[in-house]
């Protein structure tokens, strides 16, 4: 797979527009076996959360405990770095989710 | 026009080391035309359901490559639609025919994924998902594994009944000497199994296989004198939004409802009219939506009607993957959807052995693309 610097760049820029977001977890699941990127991250909570304005969004759940893993949990959009940087070496950030 | 099956045969599924991806087409392509007793002259197109040669192998052009396989020289056509790529080459060969364009078309379904490591094959599965699904470090189990709490926690349904799912068929796998699993497993041992992507379970899960399987079909009547042949009389697609947070619901697919929907209403059918289906069980969690989605089951039931034997071999009605499924058979992906026509194929020829469902008369095969996003539906009957 290539990842274009473009591609990344064009990417985030409506990101910013999320950030402080918040919502309610509807469905949490957790990555043991992550896709080659995200390796040094596993195991973590991937979470489809309903924002207050009523779209789902998919992320994963950051500075998490066992507690939160819970449907009705809120949770607010943060700016975090993504994955481990593949051949771009471009160091990405995207949305992730926070318990509140 | 009738579409007539002449020919159907799959490889071995499994970690298949010592052979090539070329080597498995030759095999798959040269058993369905000895089956159809037809030479590679006679066949008008060749169509191939494949996902992962681009991104896996870097080789695309499969069309040009297989057909150099066939020693013949005739239009070819690489289809994908993620893990629906084998049933959707096979609508395009029969809209084909339809169209009168082509008259005997032979259709291929290849996957080669063993060759690499579980972490590139994770990754390259994903580019069946969305951007965003990608970026959240969501996995194909991850995917399902969330429609499987949004299941469990809507129809109070448990972990051991999902199990069922895998248990019923690997039980159906040690009928299958083509499958790549022959082994039976038990409810503790699904539960025991290492967690993927919470609730599943590695026994919940399909394995990463190579394989193919093609299949030979016509509209001339002339072929198929005096032979008994099985027919394809529905072929529907649909498809639904790539994200699975994107849908109103989690607990049903809405692309597999709509080509259900079609095909029944084409054929004049109804789910209690099917004998027999192969079912696009990737993880236990797909074939528990999908006997439901399908009318199979109750919204709610399926999973817990498997777990009572209501779709197991010598026992059920309406036999669900007596091939022993992805599962247990294995699920090279583009490979899939053309297995499942090889399977449905033999039991309605009444050929298909220990694992023979008795007086089969009318199959079904349900092949589904990423988390739903698309969904191909066929009916089969003899």
């Amino acid at each position: 797979m290539i990842t274009s610097p473009v591609k990344l760049w064009r990417r985030q820029k409506n990101t910013s527009s999320f950030i402080g977001k918040k919502g309610k977890i509807l469905l949490w699941t957790m990555i043991r076996t992550p896709g080659k990127s995200f390796v040094d991250q596993a195991p973590y909570p991937v979470v489809i959360v309903k924002i207050h304005n009523g779209e789902n969004m998919i992320g994963q759940l950051v500075d998490w405990q066992e507690k939160d893993l819970k449907k009705g949990k809120e949770v607010e959009c943060v700016l975090r770095r993504s994955r481990t940087e593949e051949e771009e070496e471009v160091i990405y950030y995207n949305l992730k989710f926070k318990p509140l | 026009m009738k579409i007539n099956i002449l020919g159907a045969s799959a490889t071995k599924f499994g970690e298949l080391w010592n052979i090539s991806p070329r080597s498995l087409a030759k095999e798959a392509m040269t058993s369905a035309l000895n089956q159809a007793g037809l030479k590679p002259s006679q066949i008008d197109a060749l169509f191939v359901g494949n996902m992962l040669s681009g991104i896996l192998g870097n080789q695309a052009n499969l069309g040009s490559l297989l057909v150099e396989e066939l020693g013949v020289q005739i239009p070819a056509f690489r289809m994908e639609g993620a893990c629906a790529s084998g049933g959707l080459a096979l609508h395009n060969a029969i809209n084909s025919i339809r169209a009168g364009q082509y008259r005997t078309v032979l259709i291929l379904g290849i996957e080669k994924m063993t060759d690499y490591g579980q972490e590139d094959v994770t990754t390259a599965l994903m580019a069946a998902g969305s951007d965003e699904e990608r970026m959240s470090g969501a996995t194909f189990p991850g995917v399902y594994a969330l429609m499987a709490q949004a299941y469990m926690q809507k129809y109070k349904v448990k972990e051991e009944e999902l199990a069922a799912v895998a248990v019923k068929n690997h039980y159906h796998g040690t009928l299958n000497p083509k499958a790549q699993f022959q082994f039976p497993v038990t409810i503790e041992q699904v539960m025991r199994s290492t967690k993927i992507a919470d609730p599943l379970k590695l026994l919940d899960c399909s394995p990463i296989s190579d394989g193919a399987a093609a299949v030979i079909i016509s509209g001339e009547e002339d072929l198929v004198k005096g032979k008994k042949s099985v027919q394809i009389i529905a072929s529907e697609v649909s498809t639904d939004t790539l994200s699975l947070h994107d849908r109103k619901t989690f607990t049903s697919l809405s692309s597999v409802i709509d080509a259900s929907l079609k095909a029944y209403e084409k054929t004049g059918l109804k789910p209690a009219d099917i004998d027999v289906a192969e079912i696009h069980d990737c993880f236990s969690i797909s074939e528990a939506i999908a006997v439901e989605d399908l009318g199979f089951s109750e919204k709610g039931f399926g999973a817990k009607d498997i777990a009572k034997g209501m779709r197991t071999l010598f026992k059920g009605k309406i036999i669900t993957n007596p091939s022993g499924g992805l599962k247990a058979c294995g699920h090279p992906v583009g490979a899939t959807g053309i297995k499942q026509i090889v399977e449905i194929n033999e039991q309605l020829k009444g050929t298909a052995g220990q694992r023979q469902v008795e007086g089969a008369n009318i199959g079904l095969t349900h092949n589904v693309g990423g988390s739903g996003a698309i969904a191909v539906i066929h009916i089969l009957q003899n």
